[in-house]
C-alpha cells in the first residue's frame, strides 16, 4: 500500500494520470478526446476511489487483529453531500490532483463541480451523521455508518415566481462511483403477517409468527477516509429488493404483471427520502423503512459478530448501536427478537444484552415532534416486534410501579403505549428503556431533557442522561469550503488545527493584527465576490460584495424564524423608503432553505421572502443600500460556498425550540460574527467567543416559559404599543408584498396577531432590531470587525466534531483509537 | 409437490423431493398429507433435506399438518439445512416441533 507521500511523488502523478485514461475509456467506454465533464468525473473519482480500497482492508484488518469493540451508528438520514473533494483533500492529495489533471488539460474544479450532492438527510441530523462519520475515521476509531440507499434524496427546489417547487433528486444511488455494492451480504427482512399461538414443547404459551412477505436488502458501502488517509470506515447503505423466489412464484404461476407490481412495491421501500425533517406521522411506508433500516443493520451486525465469536456474552463488549433520534427506536425490539426467537437467549439475558449495546441521541424539544406509531398499524406490519414492546413493557411497568409507589400516575405517563382513542407506541420511551445512555445535543437542550422532556425517566435512572455536545468537521467546512483561510491559518499557525481545532487559539494571538487583519478580510471579501457571481447566476440578484452579507441558511420552519428576519427587513425597508433614514451600512440579506413540501405556513413565509426581494430590489428608492436574495436548492455543496461569505450569522430560534444547531459553529469557525437567541449551542458559542464578540437578543428560556405558564403574552400589546411593529406588521397584511395576489400573506398576519404568535416574534422584535443594530454600527469599524471575526474562528475548538465523537467514544460506546 | 414415503414399523417417513416448499406447492402439500392422516397415519417423520427454499405458505403448510394431527398424532421434522432453519427460528416454529439432524435420530427419537 503506497504511503501518503507516494501518492503525490512523481510515480504517483504517472499512476493517477494513467488510472484516470483507463476508466475514461474502460469505465466509460469514451475516447479521451470526446469525454464529457460527467465522464471525467466519473474517472477521477475511481481513480481516488483506488486509493482508497487498500487502506479499507488495511483498516478492516487492523480492527479485526485486536477484535476492536465497533461502533454502528444507525441514522435514516446521511447528509453527505460530495465526496470527491472531500476524500483527496482527506488523502492529502488534493494539489497533486489539481496539478495531474491541469498536464492533461482537465480543470479539477469543474469536475468537482459536476458531482450531484448525496442528498439523503433533510438538515441538521442528517448533516450531523455525516460529520460524525469523518471525525471515527480521521480519530482512527472503528465506526461506521448503517443508512438507507435512497434512490431519490430530499427533493430539488425551484424557485417558481416566488413559490418553491419541489423536483426529484436523482443521484444515481446504484450508479454512483463511491458505492460498491455488496450484493453477497444481502439479507432477508420479513414484514407483515400474523402471530399464531401455539404451545411449546414443554407447554408453555408460543407466539409463531407466520404468513410474513420477504424484503431484501443490498447493502451498498461508501468509504469513508479520515483526514491523513490513515483510516477508511464506510457507511453502508441498503437498497430494498424483493425476493427473487417470491418474484419466482408468481412468475410461474403465469402472473408476470402481479409479479411485477409487487416487485415494484417491494423496491418503493427504498425509493424515496421522507422530506420533512419533523415526523411523518402514520405514514405506513415510513415505518417500513424504519424498520428496514434496523432489521438490515442488526442481521448484518450479528453476522459479523458471530465470525469472531461463538456466543452473545461478549455482544456489548464488541458491538455499540447509536440511535440517531428515535427513527431506528425498533433497534430495541428486533435485537430482542433476534436473541430470543433466533438465537434461544433467556428474555433476561437477551434484555441485559440489548441495553449495554444501546444508545440513544435526543433531537428535539418539541413534545408533539417525539415519534409515536399507532399501535393497530405496528399490530400489522410487526406483529412480533408488537408482542415484544407490550412485553418490554409490562416488565418496565412492574420497576416503574415499585420505584414510584406514591405516583399512581406514573405508570400511565411512563407507559410505551399511550392510551386515547388511537392507542399509540411512544418510540422515545422504547428508546430510554432500551438503551444504557440518553443524550441530548447541547448543554441547555440536555438539561431540559432531564428535567422536563423526559423528568420521569431522570428520576428513575439518573445515570443514564448526559450531554453530548455536537460538532462539525473542521475538514469539511474549513480546509475544504474555505481554503483561502485555512491557508492563512496554516501559514501562520501551522497545520495541526486540522486535526486538533484547538489549535485555533492560537490565533487569539493576530486578532489585533493589522497584517493578519487585512489578509483576513480580503479573503472574506474573494469569498463574498465568489458568493456573488452564483447570487446573480442563481436568483438573478445583482449584490454589493462591500456590504454587510446577513445570513440565514437552514431549512424553513416557524421555530427558526425565518419571518423575524424578514419583519427586520421590512423595517429596514420602511425606514428608507418612508422616514428616508438611511441604513448603518449597506446590507445584503441571502436566505436558502427548503420547507417541507406540506408545511404550508413555511412555504408561505419562504414566498413572502422572495415577495419582498422583488420589491426591495427593484425599488429605486433603496437605492441599493439592501438587497434580498433567496438562494434556490440549498444543499451541503452549496453551504460551503455561502459558509465562508457570511460576515453575520442568522441563529434567531425562540430559545428553547433549537435543540443544538450546527449551522451556527461552521458559520462562527468561518469567520461570521453571530446574531442569536440564547438557544441551544449558541448558548456555548456565547461561553466559548465571549460576550463581546457575539450579538444576543431576545427571551430566554425561563421567561418564554413562564408567559406561556401564565398566559400573559398577548402579541396586541406589542402591535399597539410599537409604531414600528405595527407598521411592519399592518404592511405584511396588505397587498404591499402580492399586488397580484391580495390576501396572500394574511395567514402570516393571522399567525402572529390572531393565533397567539406561538414563536414569540413579536416579543423579541424590538430586541432583535437593537442586536441588529449593533452588529451594523461595529461593522463600519473594519478593524473593530476583523478582530471579533478572528476571536471567534480562534475560539471555536470546542465545536469541532472531533471533541463530540472523542466524548461520545470515551463515555457511551468504549471503542478506541486503533491508530 | 413430490414426495417420497415409506414406514419404519408404525413410524411414516415422508420425505420432499422437490427444492421448493413454496405458496404454489403448499396446497399440494397439505392436501397428500392430509391423505395420510386420513389414512390413518398418526406418527410422522417429516424429512426436509432436499428443501433448499421455504417461505411463510411452506412454513404454514407444516403447521397446519401438526393441527391436523391435533393430540392423537406427533409430527417431527428432520435434515433441515441451515436456511430452513433460520425459517423455523424467525417463526418460532422450533419451539413447537421436535427437530433432528437426521432421519434415524428423528425415528429413534419418535419409537423412544
Amino acid at each position: 500500500m503506497e504511503s501518503m507521500n507516494d501518492l503525490s511523488s512523481e510515480a504517483g502523478i504517472t499512476d493517477f494520470q494513467q488510472s484516470v485514461r483507463y476508466h475514461v475509456k474502460y469505465s466509460d467506454g469514451k475516447v479521451w478526446e470526446q469525454a464529457s465533464r460527467g465522464d471525467l468525473y466519473n474517472a477521477v473519482s475511481l481513480t481516488t476511489r483506488e486509493r482508497l480500497i487498500d487502506r479499507m482492508h488495511a483498516t478492516e484488518a487492523r480492527y479485526q487483529k485486536e477484535d476492536a469493540k465497533r461502533l454502528y451508528y444507525l441514522s435514516m438520514e446521511f447528509l453527505m453531500g460530495r465526496s470527491l473533494g472531500n476524500n483527496i483533500y482527506n488523502l492529502g492529495i488534493h494539489d497533486m490532483v489539481g496539478n495531474a489533471l491541469k498536464e492533461m488539460g482537465v480543470d479539477l474544479e469543474e469536475v468537482r463541480e459536476t458531482e450531484i450532492d448525496a442528498a439523503l438527510g433533510n438538515g441538521g441530523l442528517g448533516r450531523l451523521a455525516a460529520c460524525f462519520l469523518d471525525s471515527l475515521a480521521t480519530l482512527g476509531m472503528p465506526g461506521y455508518g448503517y443508512g438507507i440507499n435512497y434512490e431519490f434524496g430530499l427533493f430539488r427546489q425551484e424557485i417558481d415566481n416566488g413559490y418553491q417547487r419541489e423536483r426529484p433528486d436523482h443521484w444515481y444511488s446504484e450508479d454512483t462511483p463511491w458505492l460498491i455494492e455488496r450484493p453477497d451480504e444481502a439479507c432477508t427482512i420479513p414484514v407483515y403477517g400474523r402471530i399464531e399461538d401455539s404451545q411449546d414443547m414443554a407447554g408453555n404459551y408460543n407466539p409463531m409468527w407466520m404468513g410474513w412477505k420477504i424484503l431484501i436488502g443490498v447493502p451498498y458501502d461508501m468509504p469513508i477516509v479520515g483526514y491523513g488517509g490513515k483510516t477508511v470506515n464506510y457507511l453502508r447503505l441498503f437498497s430494498a429488493r424483493s425476493s427473487d423466489e417470491f418474484d419466482m412464484q408468481i412468475f410461474n404461476a403465469g402472473d408476470y404483471f402481479k409479479a411485477v407490481e409487487q416487485k415494484m412495491s417491494s423496491e418503493t421501500i427504498s425509493k424515496v427520502l421522507y422530506p420533512s425533517d419533523s415526523i411523518e406521522a402514520g405514514k405506513e411506508l415510513r415505518l417500513i423503512q424504519e424498520y428496514f433500516l434496523v432489521a438490515c443493520s442488526i442481521r448484518d451486525i450479528t453476522r459479523q459478530y458471530l465470525r469472531a465469536h461463538d456466543t452473545f456474552d461478549a455482544f456489548p463488549d464488541k458491538v455499540a448501536i447509536q440511535l440517531n433520534d428515535t427513527h431506528p427506536a425498533l433497534t430495541v425490539a428486533e435485537l430482542m427478537r433476534t436473541l430470543v426467537d433466533e438465537y434461544d437467549l433467556k428474555w433476561e439475558e437477551a434484555w441485559e444484552i440489548t441495553r449495554a449495546t444501546l444508545g440513544y441521541t435526543n433531537h428535539t424539544l418539541l413534545p408533539e415532534a417525539l415519534e409515536k406509531w399507532p399501535v393497530g398499524l405496528v399490530q400489522h406490519v410487526l406483529p412480533r416486534h408488537l408482542q415484544i414492546i407490550h412485553e418490554i413493557n409490562h416488565r418496565f411497568l412492574k420497576q416503574v410501579y415499585a420505584a414510584f409507589p406514591d405516583d399512581p400516575d406514573a405508570v400511565t405517563r411512563m407507559s410505551l403505549i399511550e392510551e386515547g382513542e388511537t392507542k399509540q407506541v411512544r418510540m422515545a420511551y422504547l428508546s430510554i428503556v432500551g438503551s444504557h445512555s440518553v443524550n441530548g445535543v447541547a448543554a441547555i437542550h440536555s438539561e431540559l431533557v432531564k428535567t422536563s422532556l423526559f423528568s420521569d425517566f431522570y428520576r428513575l435512572w439518573p445515570e443514564k442522561f448526559n450531554n453530548k455536545t455536537n460538532g462539525v468537521t473542521q475538514r469539511r467546512w474549513m480546509l475544504k469550503s474555505n481554503p483561502r483561510l485555512s491557508e492563512l491559518i496554516t501559514e501562520t499557525i501551522g497545520d495541526s488545527w486540522i486535526t486538533n481545532l484547538n489549535e485555533l487559539i492560537e490565533l487569539e494571538n493576530y486578532a489585533e493584527d493589522k497584517k493578519f487583519q487585512k489578509r483576513f478580510l480580503e479573503i472574506k471579501k474573494a469569498n463574498k465576490e465568489r458568493l456573488a457571481k452564483i447570487i446573480f447566476d442563481t436568483a438573478r440578484v445583482e449584490v454589493d460584495t462591500h456590504s454587510l452579507f446577513d445570513v440565514q441558511i437552514k431549512r424553513l420552519h416557524e421555530y427558526k424564524r425565518q419571518l423575524l428576519n424578514v419583519m427586520h427587513i421590512i423595517y429596514q425597508y420602511l425606514n428608507l423608503v418612508e422616514d428616508q433614514k438611511e441604513l448603518t451600512v449597506p446590507k445584503t440579506y441571502i436566505f436558502a432553505g427548503k420547507a417541507a413540501p406540506g408545511y404550508f405556513m413555511a412555504k408561505l413565509i419562504l414566498k413572502l421572502i422572495n415577495s419582498v426581494a422583488e420589491l426591495v430590489n427593484n425599488d429605486s428608492r433603496v437605492k441599493g443600500q439592501m438587497k434580498v436574495a433567496m438562494i434556490p436548492d440549498y444543499r451541503v455543496s452549496l453551504a460551503e460556498k455561502i459558509i465562508p461569505a457570511a460576515d453575520l450569522s442568522e441563529q434567531i430560534s425562540t430559545a428553547g425550540m433549537e435543540a443544538s444547531g450546527t449551522g451556527n459553529m461552521k458559520l462562527a469557525m468561518n469567520g461570521a460574527m453571530t446574531i442569536g437567541t440564547l438557544d441551544g449551542a449558541n448558548i456555548e458559542i456565547l461561553e466559548e467567543v465571549g460576550e463581546e464578540n457575539i450579538y444576543i437578543f431576545g427571551l430566554q428560556v425561563g421567561q418564554i416559559q413562564e408567559m406561556k405558564d401564565i398566559g400573559s403574552y398577548n402579541p396586541w400589546d406589542y402591535y399597539n404599543n410599537s409604531p414600528d411593529i405595527k407598521r411592519v406588521m399592518d404592511c405584511i397584511c396588505s397587498d404591499m408584498f402580492c399586488p397580484n395576489e391580495p390576501g396572500l400573506f394574511r395567514p402570516v398576519f393571522d399567525g402572529i396577531m390572531n393565533n397567539g404568535d406561538f414563536y414569540f416574534h413579536l416579543a423579541d422584535f424590538q430586541s432583535y432590531v437593537d442586536a441588529q443594530e449593533r452588529a451594523s454600527l461595529q461593522y463600519r469599524e473594519p478593524s473593530v470587525w476583523a478582530k471579533k471575526a478572528i476571536l471567534n474562528v480562534a475560539r471555536t475548538g470546542k465545536f469541532s466534531s472531533d471533541r463530540t465523537i472523542s466524548e461520545y467514544a470515551k463515555e457511551i460506546w468504549g471503542i478506541k483509537r486503533m491508530i | 409437490m413430490r414426495l417420497e414415503d415409506r414406514h419404519e414399523g408404525n413410524i411414516l417417513v415422508v420425505s420432499i423431493l422437490d427444492k421448493r416448499l413454496d405458496a404454489q406447492a403448499a396446497d399440494d402439500f397439505k392436501d397428500k398429507m392430509s391423505q395420510y392422516i386420513a389414512d390413518g397415519e398418526r406418527l410422522i417423520v417429516l424429512n426436509l433435506s432436499n428443501t433448499e427454499f421455504i417461505d411463510s405458505s411452506g412454513l404454514g403448510a407444516i403447521v397446519s399438518v401438526l393441527k391436523m394431527l391435533k393430540e392423537q398424532g406427533k409430527l417431527v421434522i428432520c435434515g433441515a439445512g441451515n436456511s430452513i432453519m433460520r425459517m423455523f427460528k424467525l417463526t418460532r416454529m422450533n419451539k413447537v416441533f421436535n427437530m433432528f439432524e437426521s432421519e434415524m435420530e428423528a425415528v429413534d427419537a419418535m419409537r423412544g
